[in-house]
């Protein structure tokens, strides 16, 4: 009997069919980020489903513009913000409720390292919140087997060109296929049975 | 006593204190009147608001109340003008206010939209308001900004997912502020308290196991008073005596988390 294939729950994006296309997972689309009025709906329809043993959270952001928090208006704040978090809450609560007993969760969030924040306040909030989510979930459904961790990356935040000190490996803030399938795969693998709640910054060791 | 490099003629530091009209949030006024700071609570409600005001003043501080709803950027920035107005300067900024949500416990699976954005509201655009309106006056003083996290924003809550959430959404808007402002002569932080508030008793008695979790694993076995335990850490973090700490959480939870 074949193995079955993961479910990936993520925005509809470049870096997130290579995700689905590496890891063999069967993707289902996230709302826009904009539109919070369908998110109980999209929750409720994801519930309907069988439960799974393996589901990623993947809602990829491709335009990120930095700039000082206190440049930033109330619609720049929201969207910056508000409601990619909002939606993130929405699609781990999901996750959560439709693993199956003993199945894995892994959470992929765009973050930057603590020394490219500047400029990028929101999204190491976002980063924060969602490992504190993703906790949230594995101390909630850790009794029925279930594991949640997360993978940051800085892809599409931030790019080759950082201040010093210059990222311990090379090919900085990396590429899908080559630095986060692998950690995504291992996470929702038996190999990491003994994991859960914890955070894999898939950075070249930017974040150290 | 804390302080001395960027006072006013007085030698009075001015503190903003939102959601100070009970639990960790007075406690903090307190202790900064205990400096002889100028208090401003903050707050919607008036009654109670003006009077942690007089306790501040009591303690040997000036206590004010100004109305501000957090969760309102308007609100917000009518409040910060009106201490500007007043005191002419400001040189901290402490955001206390939480949802009124924080302690009720539900499944991050059934959160309804307009539960998520309260919370949100009140810990993440309040702090996002503040800072935008708060900026300038805090790099006039080389000041500071403070919030109060939580040990759920380290290591999540079970039954408090919203919560948790946004604890965590914090603890990163501070450690990402403390390096953009930080040229500016602007110090954040965040603190995460463990304290005996109503609103910790009011989670007790919705969650009645809670108690024995949170204080079985805590070594010094008991919560924290909000002024003399909670309120004087804070201080330390918006005086000069931390003029070399930012982008820091400081716990102060009697070495309650073992996130840490």
């Amino acid at each position: 009997m074949p193995a079955e294939r993961p479910l990936l729950l993520a925005t509809d994006a470049d870096a997130t069919h290579a995700l689905a296309k590496g890891l063999d997972a069967e993707l289902h689309a996230l709302p826009s980020p904009s539109r919070p009025e369908v998110f109980e709906g999209w929750r409720a329809e994801v519930l309907t489903g069988a439960p799974r043993r393996a589901i990623v959270v993947a809602p990829w952001r491709t335009e990120v513009e930095a700039d000082r928090l206190d440049a930033l208006d109330l619609e720049r704040w929201k969207t910056r913000f508000e409601l990619p978090f909002l939606l993130w809450c929405f699609a781990l609560g999901a996750a959560g409720r439709r693993c199956a007993d003993g199945g894995a969760i892994v959470a992929l969030a765009q973050t930057p390292a603590a020394l490219d924040a500047p400029g990028l306040t929101p999204e190491l909030a976002i980063g924060d919140g969602v490992l504190s989510l993703v906790r949230s979930v594995a101390a909630a459904e850790g009794a029925r087997g279930v594991r949640a961790n997360l993978v940051t990356t800085p892809i599409g935040l931030v790019g080759p060109d950082v201040i010093a000190p210059t990222p311990p490996l090379a090919g900085f803030p990396g590429r899908v296929e080559s630095h986060l399938i692998g950690a995504v795969r291992m996470l929702l693998s038996p190999d990491a049975a003994g994991l859960t709640g914890r955070a894999v910054s898939a950075d070249g060791g930017r974040s150290l | 006593m804390t302080g001395s490099g960027t006072q006013d003629v007085a030698g009075r530091r001015t503190i903003v204190v939102t959601g100070a009209t009970g639990g960790v949030g007075r406690g903090i006024a307190i202790a900064c009147g205990e400096a002889g700071w100028s208090v401003w609570i903050a707050a919607r409600r008036e009654r109670e608001g003006l009077a942690v005001a007089e306790e501040v003043t009591t303690a040997g501080g000036v206590g004010h109340f100004v109305a501000c709803d957090a969760g309102d950027p308007t609100s917000v920035e009518h409040a910060i003008a009106t201490v500007l107005a007043q005191d002419g300067r400001i040189d901290g900024v402490c955001h206390n206010a939480t949802s009124g949500l924080s302690p009720v416990p539900v499944a991050l699976s059934e959160v309804s939209l307009a539960d998520f954005q309260d919370h949100v509201n009140v810990a993440l655009r309040a702090a996002w308001a503040l800072a935008r309106s708060c900026h300038d006056a805090l790099a006039a003083t080389r000041g500071s900004m403070l919030i109060l996290t939580s040990e759920a924003g380290f290591e999540g809550k079970a039954k408090l997912p919203p919560y948790a959430g946004v604890k965590g959404a914090q603890r990163g808007f501070a450690r990402a502020l403390a390096r953009e402002w930080g040229r500016d002569g602007i110090r954040v932080n965040a603190l995460a308290p463990l304290a005996s508030t109503p609103a910790m008793e009011t989670a007790f008695e919705l969650d009645p196991a809670m108690a024995s979790r949170v204080l079985n694993r805590n070594p010094l076995g008991r919560l924290g008073d909000a002024t003399e335990d909670i309120g004087r850490a804070a201080r330390f973090l918006l005086s000069d005596d931390a003029r070399y700490v930012s982008g820091h959480t400081l716990m102060v939870d009697g070495g309650s988390c073992p996130a840490i």
